[in-house]
């Protein structure tokens, strides 16, 4: 009996800024959104007017944003971590070069004690949430590519149970980490996420850009894009690849259907469903039966869709991305999953 | 419509005024060289107007020309340009044998009569015709050669197209080629079929140059302007006008008007409203998505073209520019220089010449085969090259000494294909037929091997790169101086006595008797290296191969 | 003939057997240039080279030369100070910022062509074509004006990139005749058919073009004319530009260099060209391609400007150190820039409307900026310049006159358009 669900539109608000990242506040629909120009965008998409609150503070591009407690934690390319009080927003806390070179995934563990930020310096580090005390500095990514080249770190994920952290970069690296000793576990190679052309454009685009654990923790999810046969456009195969964490082993790749880059894969808490969204020119959203290994559904999004948000209830689905913040109803999940 | 970009408009006045200021200046001057002798008669044939011509103005200006080419120059020259390749060593040896005082003119018969010409004339009329695009159609001309099809009647199907050709694959892809570009495809015809460059034309009325103006140029992008690409096919509208502005910013329409300045009466087509035009859009989607040839049009533009220069009888730009083109090619020089620039302030060096040799054309069907044999059995084609006088060398213009002219690609590669086989490999009891169809094996060899080779155009310079492949590419070394069965160097090899060696090399690379002093150098080199003769060989071989007396037509 | 005297001017050294005949042992293998002080210095004196780093694709000034940090389409990276006070660069170009003193900055380039090909013409033209007459190049160009006539060093050396192609139609010597043509290359670092075959030893390769020649020359009694000149040229310079075979084989540079420049392939090719305008060359053209990022543009950045960065630095130290940069003028050039607006692909897409040009050493008054784009880059604000100023600026800092006449034909035909006007501003 195969997986399948449907999104349905539920609101749809343009803007001019590219939203980059995305968090939802506990118990609502409240959401924060990190933006290209530098601020945090607190709103409730689902308001009758919806209200873009910007919150400034950072000097580029908002890649990451987390909740952990009753903070909210922001990263930027600007290098900065930021922790605000979720009730009035103030900053009280930052870290200026928190890495030392852009800063791409803020994400929280599941319990909300810690923080993980990756960024272009290629280090993976853990703060106490509440206090930002740094913990663990994660080492275990080559500055350069084998081509020479500046490396990109990319992303992060805690797994469900909070005990390890994954994190891969720009070549299909993956590094899996003990959280709480900072020990490297192991290190799984995704060589098909690596773009690069040594002959014509001689650099590469592509690499890992999102993670996911299975809920039950057995398997990792890695997502990005396939083989480009020109590497001036994101044109080549939307790419999902399994790997088994016991055996380190690839198991599965989920490619086609779609164009473009997978951003983010979001789990159903139960693990009852797998979606993945992204895009390249336009959006997509995919649905993934990990059983039956293969791609159930395959729709375009309004937008190229850089991150996205589950609540709680796994109904509502807010997703943002090119210009735009969308929230999707899930409807028709398999039966049984309510 | 507007000057080129960044360019301000005094600027390009200003260079076209200096430019032209000098050209005003030669061109007095020539006026004043140029005085022509009496008219000949109609009647005589082509070789013989040509001479009288150039002959006279030799004499008007006091200077004596170069004698005759020898016989293995001469026969050499023929060949390449009536055949694409210069003699084998037995072809020469016989030529120079023979006796009979009518062996040029049966020679030039019997070359023109051969496949080979047509072979010939379908790749120098491609290579002319179809420089600076991606197409070719020497399918189409040979066909059209074979068939001694008129000009006239080639320039309808090139630029309307054949009539049993639906999927435009023909004679039509001279158009097909520059669809995309009215503006080149303007230029381009105008160039090639008129001898006349507007281009400068475009932006404002030609500073010096009476003949042209604005008008001019577009009244010459009309006869296209309605012309549209479908996918790889393309059609004709019944209706559209081309606008433009002035340099003083009127804004005006086009007349269709050919460059002697004639309009052409048309049918009115008015401009059709913007739901018919959906219309139109939507047929051409269609047309395009199930890749169709549109149908033609009921009244055809490009077709007035082709009327409007076969009916001027009085400036005859059409005759003009294939005279001038067949002229620059067998001669290196044309009666008209640069040959794209005929109008009143560039006049031709024998204008006489140049309007009896059109109206020779026009008279005679624009039959091209007629005029090629008038040039080639023409005295003045028949020039030596060397200028051995102690007077100064004449002027190029004169036509008293003939002219060095670069080989093109496809002549040089088999040139050199044919200079590095063994003679022998063609003997003279071949059958016609049999030899028809070796030298088209190696024509097709001297292709790739000319691919190598730039096509020349004007003021026309050696690289260095062609210097270095032929000095140490390996594939052109194992191609020339392999010593396998039916190569020269393999013939060499079985001959003993240094003289004869040295006279068989020479005899088969040039197609010429050995003088003694190359002799000399040839036998002086390879006694040299009695110890490594099979390389010395080579090396003997590929010093001939790589003289400038195989890279040109002299 | 040979002339293996240390110590004597480079003309008459590598110009002693230039005369028809038998070009012969005055070649380069005898002497080794780089190694000789003497003749080093000799080659420093007066005579001026050229370097082009070829931006091939579009690269983007937004990310290179003039960002606009904090702007809604300024992007990613912000912008740093330089060593030159008010001038800002690219957080992806700090070493280039520490090196400013050198480079004068043009902002306000506005060439109109948005089409690789058409816009690519136009860049390596300075001017727009004409069908009636084929422009040469700048190498060209500069390859008559810097070069020797008797060179035995290449005059132009065109590495060109897999993408564009050897055909790509952008690079030519035009009226000026093939003798100006590059020597191209591409991944193989060295031109093709400089090494002689196996199969012949060295002295019969020199005598078997001494053979030619003869022959050729009693051809050509009597029968001047320039295709054949030219012809005889081509052959006269063979052995020569064989001899500069080991200018392209960096195997023998310091461990210390070849790391400075790096290794990547542009970086590699750097370094071969700064070899070459040592030993005389006065034109190589570098090309990195393809920075078109339609999509990814900041992650294409982040490796390409980093790159350069890295490489422009190391040439501007190199020629430093050898007391060459002041005789040599390295720009950079792109077919156009990349647009403020960035789509949905993170990309940028093309742009000639504002962009920039960097123009370092000779003669180029360094730490300067030339012109400016308005807040967010979508116009010129100030100091419009097309490509035809870009060139007239080049020919001055090289000390030609940029309203110096050709005679093609009888038609003169000027280095620059008439009127053109150099940017005094960024002229030393």
């Amino acid at each position: 009996m195969s997986v399948d669900l449907q999104l349905k539109t539920l609101k749809e608000h343009s803007r001019k800024e590219i939203f980059l990242c995305v968090v939802r506040a506990p118990g609502g629909s409240r959401i924060f959104v990190g933006a290209s120009d530098g601020n945090v965008y607190d709103v409730d998409p689902l308001a009758e007017k919806p209200d873009f609150q910007p919150l400034a503070g950072h000097a580029s591009f908002v890649t990451g944003v987390a909740v952990a407690g009753d903070l909210l934690v922001s990263g930027s390319y600007d290098c900065k971590l930021l922790w605000r009080k979720l009730a009035g927003d103030e900053i009280v806390h930052s870290v200026e070069n928190a890495h030392s070179r852009w800063i791409r995934k803020v994400v929280a563990s599941p319990d909300g004690r810690l923080i993980a930020t990756v960024g272009d310096d290629m280090v993976c580090r853990l703060w106490e949430a509440p206090s930002g005390k740094l913990l663990h500095e994660l080492r275990g990514h080559d500055e350069q590519t084998p081509h020479h080249f500046p490396s990109m770190l990319y992303t992060c994920a805690f797994s469900a149970d909070g005990q390890r952290l994954a994190t891969a970069d720009k070549t299909g690296r993956i590094c899996l980490w003990d959280v709480s000793t900072g020990a490297r576990i192991k290190q799984l190679e995704a060589p098909g996420f690596y773009t690069w052309d040594p002959r014509q454009r001689i650099h590469s685009i592509g690499g890992t850009r999102s993670l996911a654990f299975t809920p039950d923790g057995k398997s990792l999810l890695a997502g990005g894009i396939g083989a480009i046969g020109n590497i001036d456009h994101l044109d080549g195969p939307a790419r999902v690849e399994t790997f088994d964490l016991e055996s380190g082993q690839s198991t599965h790749v989920f490619s086609g259907d779609a164009k473009g880059l997978v951003e983010q894969l979001v789990f159903h808490a139960e693990g009852k469903w797998l979606l993945g969204v992204g895009g390249d020119n336009g959006g997509f959203w995919q649905v993934y039966d990990l059983a039956e290994k293969k791609v159930v559904r395959s729709e375009k999004a309004p937008m190229h869709v850089h991150a996205a948000a589950l609540s709680d209830d796994a109904m509502q689905l807010c997703a943002v991305g090119h210009g735009k913040v969308v929230v999707w109803q899930v409807e028709n999940a398999a039966p049984g999953s309510n | 419509m507007f000057p080129p970009v960044g360019l301000p408009l005094e600027t390009v006045r200003m260079r076209c005024l200096l430019y032209l200021g000098c050209c005003a200046l030669v061109a007095l001057h020539s006026v004043r060289a140029a005085a022509g002798g009496e008219l000949l008669s109609p009647d005589a044939p082509p070789e013989q107007a040509i001479d009288h011509y150039i002959d006279t103005r030799l004499q008007r200006v006091g200077v004596s020309p170069a004698p005759q080419a020898d016989d293995a120059n001469l026969l050499r020259r023929t060949m390449l340009d009536l055949v694409g390749r210069p003699p084998t060593a037995l072809e020469a040896k016989a030529y120079l044998a023979c006796q009979d005082s009518a062996k040029r003119l049966q020679t030039v018969e019997r070359l023109m009569a051969s496949p080979a010409f047509v072979r010939q004339q379908a790749a120098e009329f491609d290579a002319w015709l179809m420089e600076g695009t991606r197409g070719n159609i020497r399918e189409y001309l040979a066909k059209a050669f074979r068939e001694n099809r008129s000009w006239d009647r080639m320039f309808r199907e090139l630029i309307v197209g054949e009539p049993d050709d639906p999927k435009q694959q023909g004679a039509i892809r001279f158009l097909a080629a520059r669809a995309k570009d009215p503006d080149k495809l303007t230029n381009d015809t105008s160039v090639l079929f008129f001898g006349v460059n507007v281009s400068c034309a475009k932006c404002h009325d030609h500073p010096l140059v009476d003949d042209w103006k604005q008008d001019h140029y577009y009244g010459m992008l009309s006869f296209f302007s309605r012309t549209f690409d479908v996918g790889e096919f393309f059609g004709e509208r019944e209706y559209g006008r081309v606008s433009f502005k002035t340099v003083e910013g009127e804004s005006r329409d086009a007349k269709l008007m050919f460059l002697t300045g004639a309009v052409i009466d048309e049918p009115a087509t008015p401009e059709p409203d913007d739901k018919a035009k959906k219309e139109e859009k939507k047929k051409i989607d269609e047309l395009r998505k199930n890749k169709e040839v549109p149908p033609p049009p009921l009244y055809s533009r490009r077709a007035a073209l082709i009327e409007a220069a076969l009916h001027d009888s009085e400036q005859a730009f059409f005759a003009k520019a294939i005279v001038n083109h067949l002229f620059n090619r067998l001669f290196g020089r044309g009666l008209v220089m640069p040959v794209d620039q005929m109008h009143a302030e560039s006049p031709p060096s024998h204008p006489e010449l140049l309007a009896w040799l059109a109206r020779d054309l026009q008279t005679h069907g624009y039959d091209l085969r007629r005029l090629i044999r008038g040039i080639v059995l023409s005295e003045a084609y028949a020039r030596s090259s060397r200028w051995d006088s102690a007077a100064q060398r004449p002027a190029e213009s004169l036509f008293a000494v003939a002219l060095i002219r670069p080989l093109k690609p496809w002549q040089y590669g088999t040139q050199l294909k044919l200079a590095a086989t063994d003679c022998q490999q063609y003997p003279a009891e071949m059958s016609a037929e049999e030899m028809d169809n070796r030298m088209q094996q190696l024509e097709a060899a001297g292709r790739a091997l000319g691919a190598s080779f730039e096509l020349p155009g004007v003021d026309f310079q050696v690289g260095v790169d062609e210097a270095l492949l032929l000095s140490n590419g390996e594939k052109i070394a194992n191609d020339l101086l392999a010593t396998g069965d039916g190569s020269l160097v393999g013939r060499l090899a079985q001959l003993s006595d240094a003289r004869a060696v040295a006279e068989a090399a020479i005899w088969n690379v040039f197609a010429r008797p050995p003088a003694d002093d190359e002799v000399k150098a040839l036998t002086d080199y390879r006694s040299q290296r009695a110890d490594r003769i099979e390389a010395a060989r080579r090396q003997m071989v590929w010093a001939l191969l790589t003289s400038s007396e195989c890279r040109f037509n002299y | 003939m040979t002339a293996h005297s240390s110590g004597v001017s480079r003309r008459s050294f590598l110009g002693a057997a230039a005369v028809g005949a038998g070009a012969v042992a005055a070649d380069m293998t005898a002497l080794d240039v780089l190694r000789s002080p003497l003749l080093a210095s000799e080659l420093k004196r007066g005579e001026k080279r050229v370097i082009l780093l070829w931006l091939a694709g579009g690269a983007s000034q937004l990310e290179t030369f003039d960002p606009k940090p904090g702007r809604p389409t300024g992007g990613p990276y912000r912008a740093i100070p330089t060593a030159e006070p008010g001038i800002h660069v690219s957080e992806l170009m700090p070493k280039f910022a520490q090196r400013i003193k050198h480079t004068a900055i043009i902002r306000s380039l506005d060439t109109k062509i948005a089409d690789h090909g058409q816009a690519a013409r136009l860049m390596h033209i300075g001017r727009r074509d004409e069908p009636s007459l084929r422009y040469p190049d700048l190498g060209a160009i500069l390859a008559r004006e810097l070069g020797q006539a008797d060179s035995r060093v290449p005059d132009y050396v065109n590495f060109y990139t897999a993408t564009e192609g050897r055909g790509s139609g952008i690079s030519q010597a035009g009226f000026l005749g093939a003798r100006y043509n590059a020597m191209f290359l591409t991944e193989q670092n060295t031109p093709q058919n400089l090494h002689k075959l196996e199969e012949i030893n060295d002295l019969d390769h020199v005598e078997r073009a001494e053979l030619r020649n003869l022959l050729t020359a009693r051809f050509a009694r009597g029968r001047e004319s320039a295709p054949l000149a030219s012809h005889n040229e081509a052959y006269a310079r063979v052995r020569g530009l064989m001899a500069s075979e080991k200018l392209f084989d960096i195997s023998g540079e310091p461990q210390r260099i070849r790391e400075m420049y790096g290794p990547t392939l542009f970086g590699e090719q750097a370094l071969i060209a700064r070899r070459l305008i040592e030993a005389g060359v006065p034109f190589v053209k570098v090309s990195r391609a393809w920075w078109d990022s339609h999509g990814q543009n900041f992650e294409t950045h982040l490796e390409l400007v980093t790159e350069l960065d890295h490489v422009m630095s190391a040439l501007v130290d190199d020629l430093q150190a050898r007391g060459l940069l002041e005789h040599t003028l390295i720009v950079t050039l792109s077919e156009f820039g990349r647009t403020p607006v960035i789509n949905a692909s993170l990309g940028r897409d093309h742009f000639a409307s504002a962009w920039s040009v960097s123009l370092t050493g000779c003669g180029i008054r360094g730490g300067t900026v030339y012109g400016a784009s308005d807040e967010d880059g979508q116009t010129v604000k100030d100091g419009k310049v097309g490509a035809g100023e870009v060139f007239a600026t080049i020919f001055q800092a090289l000390g030609l006159d940029h309203q110096k006449h050709y005679e093609v034909g009888i038609r003169p035909v000027p280095l620059t358009d008439i009127g053109t006007k150099p940017i005094k501003e960024v002229l030393a």
